[in-house]
């Protein structure tokens, strides 16, 4: 077994039997298939334990036609990397914040908010981190169902803004 | 309650700011001169990047991540390439990793540099600002030479790189690395010893290590605190398992030792160079690459100027990425910022802030919103 492989075992044990089911996309990998319910209980281990460090949170969006969202939390530990996949219904995503287990992760937590519309409950400041106060509320930009609209031929956007 | 405690005043500073060249908007909460708590807003540089990307072919968005930050600008490309290279089951031939192994130590060299200019401006200290910076157009001018661009060289195409390295490019290479080197020990004599520049460093903006890893700090940020990561040992790419780096630690945690730290990444920068110059393995530049790429993710960090770079890349089997995220080494520094801050001097919080070398065009990327 080689470090990287002893790592990814060590920190599938700390998360026991939390998770639904798990697979190995690449050698240094481990996705765990986690319930929204269970995040939190999933992350504490992990954090309690300085296994590695939580380096991002992605989200994903698998398409419209699923009806789902993805949210990602990727631990890194040296060469491995164990992430938590969490799906959530698209027309109600709603996931407990970490920030209570990782207080670093808030502006993480912000910028998936504000780009995907999964709501982090509890999250400490969930006000918007990168898009501007005039953004539309209930638009959410990196969602697949949002067409960037097309600019002008002026190069100055849909609203001729020229700001 | 007393008076005092009830004068709590909200500082806003930003986005025109005094103490950075780029746009980002800070609130301090102050009692008296004591910083009590502080919140940030970003966003006034975003352009949409990853969104972008979803739209682009893969090898469009190549020249698209490149301009995600104006002075880290490659290792975003070389990453973006090594991960898409991952994807396809491709590897980009060993001479074309050497060259890309240098390009990003030297880009390390002039990023840090641009950085310690700027942290002695911050300091009052003019003199080495401008010596820095004058010295700094050492690597600019290689980089000219050898990619015909100061910053976005634009030397990296998928499966490998397009510009080679003459003998007299390595040549004049080893050269400014000489000169440089030199001229590096001449600034670490200056943030050890000076008096005047020590008073506005040593102790300032502390960190301990497990502060630094609570906060999640990355980068020569978290190394100047004692915090042992560094992606091109934790987990090599490029050439970092045959011309490895050593990572440089220090257990200050000051802006001091964040200054040393950087000056000490730079010694090991020029030592790795000189290595690969030496010994640049022969052969092709590139290798063929399809333009559909299999389905598939996959998750790949490098060790920027600033810590810790993240991609996850996601495809779905056509000739554009389904998707690409990006998280850069100042999203996570920030943190550090917002709660390092708190019971400073107001007065110190410009160099607190510089301390972590922030890059705000890197953290603004992903929302669509144009600028004329």
């Amino acid at each position: 077994m080689t470090t990287t492989e002893a790592l990814l075992a060590e920190g599938v044990s700390l998360v026991g039997d939390r998770f639904v089911s798990q697979n190995s996309p690449e050698p240094n990998r481990i996705d765990l298939i986690v319930e929204p319910e269970n995040l939190l209980a999933c992350v504490k281990p992990l954090a309690e334990a300085h296994w590695g460090f939580l380096s991002a949170i992605s989200g994903l969006d698998p398409g419209v036609d699923s009806g789902r969202l993805e949210v990602l939390y990727h631990f890194r530990n040296k060469a491995a990397v164990l992430t938590l996949r969490v799906s959530l219904p698209r027309d109600n995503p709603v996931i407990p914040s970490v920030c209570g287990l990782i207080p670093s992760v808030s502006l993480f937590e912000r910028e998936l908010m504000e780009m995907f519309g999964v709501v982090c409950e509890g999250t400490p400041d969930p006000r918007r981190l990168f898009i501007s106060d005039d953004w539309p509320e209930g638009v959410f930009p990196l969602r697949k169902d949002y067409i960037v609209p097309p600019l002008s031929p002026s190069g100055k956007g849909e609203k001729g803004s020229t700001a | 309650m007393t008076i005092e405690q009830k004068e709590k005043f909200v500082i806003p500073i930003g986005p025109q700011h005094p103490a950075l060249k780029e746009p980002a908007h800070f609130e301090f909460s102050v009692e008296g001169e004591t910083v009590t708590s502080a919140s940030v807003r970003f966003g006034y540089v975003h352009r949409g990047i990853e969104k972008g990307a979803e739209n682009r072919n893969w090898a469009q968005t190549l020249y698209l991540v490149e301009r995600i930050c104006g002075i880290c600008s490659n290792i975003h490309s070389t990453t973006y390439a090594l991960a898409v290279e991952k994807l396809a089951g491709v590897e980009a031939p060993p001479r074309a990793q050497a060259i890309r192994q240098i390009l990003v130590e030297l880009e390390r060299i002039h990023s840090h540099m641009l950085w310690a200019g700027v942290g002695a401006h911050e300091a009052g200290f003019d003199t080495l600002f401008m010596y820095s910076w004058r010295d700094r157009e050492t690597v600019m001018d290689l980089l000219e030479t050898t990619t015909g661009n100061r910053v976005n060289y634009s030397s990296n195409v998928l499966g490998g790189v397009k510009y080679d390295f003459t003998p007299q490019q390595l040549e004049a290479i080893l050269k400014g690395v000489d000169y440089l080197e030199e001229r590096l020990h001449y600034y670490m004599k200056i943030v050890t010893t000076d008096e005047a520049f020590s008073k506005r460093t040593r102790g300032v903006g502390h960190m301990s290590t497990e502060e630094a890893d609570a906060l999640g700090v990355t980068g020569p940020t978290a190394r100047a605190s004692g915090v042992t990561r560094d992606m091109r040992v934790d987990d090599p790419y490029l050439l970092y398992d045959k011309f490895p780096v050593t990572i440089v630690l220090s257990q200050e945690g000051d802006l001091q030792a964040r200054f040393v730290v950087r000056i000490q990444e730079l010694f090991e920068s020029i030592r790795v160079i000189r290595e690969l110059a030496h010994h640049m393995p022969e052969g092709e530049l590139t290798v063929r690459f399809p333009r559909r790429i299999p389905e598939g993710e996959t998750v790949l960090e490098t060790e920027a100027p600033r810590g810790n770079l993240f991609y996850f890349i996601k495809s779905d089997g056509s000739d554009r990425p389904y998707r690409v995220k990006v998280r850069t080494p100042s999203l996570r520094n920030f943190t550090s910022v917002l709660v390092g801050v708190i019971n400073h001097q107001l007065a110190d919080v410009p160099m607190i802030l510089a301390g972590i070398d922030p890059c705000f065009s890197c953290n603004d990327r992903s929302v669509v919103f144009r600028r004329a």
